[in-house]
């Protein structure tokens, strides 16, 4: 009854290799729009905190709000059709692509971060001022290593999820993972196996970033893994 | 209404409004779809996980962990475009959406669910099976009743994920508000240009999550402070 | 005004509240250089309160607090300069988890002094050394005991050559087969000459080291005396009670 045709996939060498520079362009942009996401995240949870000035507060706190509350793909699609008209210059849908991803994560991690800041034990600050710290110090050495320890965990579970959006990226001709999918696809007509490929694909990348980021965490934060 | 937001906004985004705002509607239907047979699906996977039997468990184990690992977008492709290849059938665009979401929202809610009844201290469990009720009356009267409270702030969170995710079906072709948006855009008109048209539709989106975002923050405070 | 004098703390007629509630009254206090303060008194009294108060850790609202000659008061422009004077240790130890017992030391000295690491390291050094735990340097606090932690943070706090060391029932958390190695360092510094304002209910301790008790009560100082006269005579009812439940 059912008559899968894996092998339709497999059996072309140009498949392949699309599906292999998918993988890679999906593995690279994830990680790198991640990291610059979790840069402009931490900030954005740093301005959020009580003694920042309010006006700056307000608007790191609308654009989370903003970010959290609309789809990814509406965000793509202004960054990369709505922008460059809007400030009159060009650039590559790599770069939109780049763009979307780093602003969309960032809102949710700089959420995830705040938590973390947010619960830093008051004992900490206390001892850091009677020492003498500066806010600056404070918040550099003490609040954020400690933070981002805690909420470590739910960064990566955050960033896997985030991961699993970024097909969409195809949408604008970036030759991704479900690019490569929709590119077999429409010569081998066989979208479910295709399909199926994909999500195989999906899983096993992130299976391998959790195992990447889990890795990191002993080197990052190796207070932890001495206790 | 369209006449009205003509009256408001003049003849051209008068117009164009009250088709997004007609459009709109197909997105509130797919999220209360995926809603509601997500929330019948997961609540059967919840007592799955729980239920004593252990190949009960395992298999609801499963099948959240698969729908959580698989990719929203790789599903509607699957149901969307894989399936009436595949079985050389039918599936029009709403099913195929309504049944993906369903699925991605199952997983995600029974997990949320699962975690709020683990929350509540063994110690109950213990109680009603003492004064001998069953597993099913321990869960509907003693264990249920204190675990909604914990999971409805983010349970109500969830429902933005729903929203957000439904945004994604106008890829197999659901006419959402996404695609009427997209469609707009693409239009060449001029005042439909991608950067009004695009704020425009977050705008929408914004407007249905955003007080569901508030709703869940409030409730969560509220029962912070109940709990103390 | 500000000319030097060689009192390291003076209170003047100081009042605070939390909202409406008073936490301290009227206290007047003047403790000389050298001086070495014990205060005790029942929980909620506004012990901790008040030595928080002369490092800008808290804000009162009514009165003047003088430190090292310097009018410590709310709205200043730099507490900073205060706090690295006025070393301090907490009944939490307080030490920062992510960092080894040696980087507890340096990393003050680099953000606050503005030390080089060398320098840094050597002096942290010596204090791991004084407090007697210098093999313990490269572990997490973690990884410590917590009379070791409380040692290492009063080392922490030498480490910014303070002139003066505040301390808030450094030895109430501990358990007791720890408590005699905390109370054996803080002698040690008693009789370096430190001034030292130490919150606990350690009498040995006080009757070792204390040039004055200081006995405290619903926020008000109620006694002020030697050790001595403080065991053998207190004067007031309240004082009596509280040795008789300490003691
Ligand atoms: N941040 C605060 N807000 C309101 N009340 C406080 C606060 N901190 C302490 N208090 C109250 O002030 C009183 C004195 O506290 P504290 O100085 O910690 O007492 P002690 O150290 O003598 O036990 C207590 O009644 C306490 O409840
Ligand atoms: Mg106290």
């Amino acid at each position: 009854m059912f008559d899968f045709r894996f092998y339709e996939i497999w059996r072309s060498e140009e498949f392949v290799q699309v599906l292999f520079e998918g993988a890679f362009n999906s593995f690279w942009l994830t990680t790198v729009g991640g990291i610059f996401g979790f840069i402009l995240g931490t900030g954005l949870a740093l301005l959020q905190d009580k003694s920042v000035f309010v006006g700056l507060r307000l608007l790191a706190r609308s654009y989370v709000e903003i970010i959290r509350n609309t789809p990814f793909v509406v965000q793509m699609f202004f960054v990369a059709f709505g922008l460059p008209i809007l400030l009159d210059m060009q650039w590559s849908f790599f770069a939109s692509a780049l763009l979307a991803i780093m602003l969309n994560f960032s809102a949710y991690f700089s959420e995830i971060i705040r938590s973390g800041i947010d619960s830093t034990p008051k004992g900490q600050i206390e001892a850091a001022y009677s020492l003498g710290f500066k806010k600056y110090d404070l918040v550099k050495d003490i609040i954020l290593p400690q933070a981002l320890e805690k909420v470590y965990p739910s960064l990566v579970s955050q960033f896997v999820f985030l991961f699993l959006t970024t097909g969409l990226i195809s949408e604008i001709g970036i030759e991704d993972i479900t690019w490569a999918g929709r590119f077999i696809s429409d010569r081998n007509f066989r979208d479910f196996e295709v399909y199926l490929v994909l999500s195989a694909i999906y899983m096993s990348m992130s299976w391998m970033f959790i195992l990447i980021l889990n890795g990191c965490r002993r080197k990052l934060f190796p207070w932890r893994a001495e206790k | 209404m369209t006449d009205l937001l003509i009256s408001i906004f003049g003849d051209f985004y008068g117009n164009m409004l009250g088709i997004l705002l007609n459009a709109t509607q197909w997105t509130i239907y797919l999220s209360l779809t995926a809603f509601v047979g997500g929330g019948i699906v997961g609540l059967v996977m919840t007592v799955l996980k729980i239920s004593p039997s252990k190949p009960l468990r395992v298999f609801a184990s499963m099948y959240i962990w698969f729908f959580q690992s698989i990719p929203l977008l790789m599903l509607l492709f699957i149901l969307g475009l894989g399936v009436p290849v595949f079985f050389s059938i039918d599936v029009p665009p709403w099913l195929a959406a309504s049944v993906a979401l369903t699925l991605f929202t199952s997983a995600y809610l029974s997990e949320v669910w699962r975690g709020a009844l683990q929350s509540i201290p063994k110690g109950q469990w213990e109680g009603g099976t003492a004064v001998g009720m069953t597993f099913s009356q321990n869960l509907i009267y003693i264990i249920a009743p204190q675990a909604i409270r914990i999971a409805i702030p983010s349970t109500v969170g969830f429902m933005i994920q729903v929203i957000k995710g439904t945004s994604m079906a106008y890829i197999i072709n659901y006419d959402d508000l996404m695609r009427w948006g997209k469609k707009i855009a693409n239009s060449q008109l001029d005042g439909a240009e991608p950067f009004i048209i695009f704020p425009i539709v977050g705008l929408f989106y914004f407007a249905l999550c955003f007080p569901l975002s508030c709703l869940s923050k409030h409730l969560e405070k509220r029962l912070n402070t109940q709990n103390r | 005004m500000n000319e030097a004098t060689n009192n390291s703390i003076v209170i003047e007629n100081m009042n605070k509240w939390y909202d409406d509630f008073q936490v301290l009254k009227d206290i007047n206090l003047t403790i000389k250089q050298g001086e070495r303060i014990v205060i005790c008194g029942p929980s909620g009294s506004g012990k901790s309160t008040l030595i928080r108060c002369l490092n800008h850790l808290e804000i009162y609202q009514e009165g003047k607090i003088t430190v090292n000659d310097v009018h410590v008061f709310n709205g200043m422009k730099n507490p900073e300069a205060i706090r690295v004077e006025v070393g301090m240790v907490f009944q939490s130890f307080n030490l920062f988890p992510h960092l080894t017992v040696l980087d507890n030391c340096i990393l003050p000295q680099l953000r606050v002094l503005g030390l080089d690491k060398v320098k840094a390291r050597e002096t942290a050094m010596t204090f791991l050394e004084r407090v007697k735990i210098p093999d313990q340097a490269d572990k997490y606090p973690a990884q410590l005991s917590g009379g070791q932690q409380q040692r290492v943070a009063i080392a922490r706090a030498l480490c910014m050559k303070p002139q003066i060391m505040l301390f808030d029932e450094p030895t109430s958390a501990l358990d007791p087969e720890m408590v005699n190695e905390v109370l054996d360092t803080m002698l040690e510094l008693a009789e370096s000459g430190m001034t030292m304002v130490c919150v606990t209910h350690e009498m040995g301790f006080a009757a070792k080291a204390a040039d004055r008790v200081i006995f405290m009560d619903a926020g008000q100082i109620i006694e002020d005396s030697t050790p001595t006269e403080f065991f053998e005579n207190p004067k007031h009812e309240r004082a009596k009670e509280f040795l008789g439940q300490i003691l």
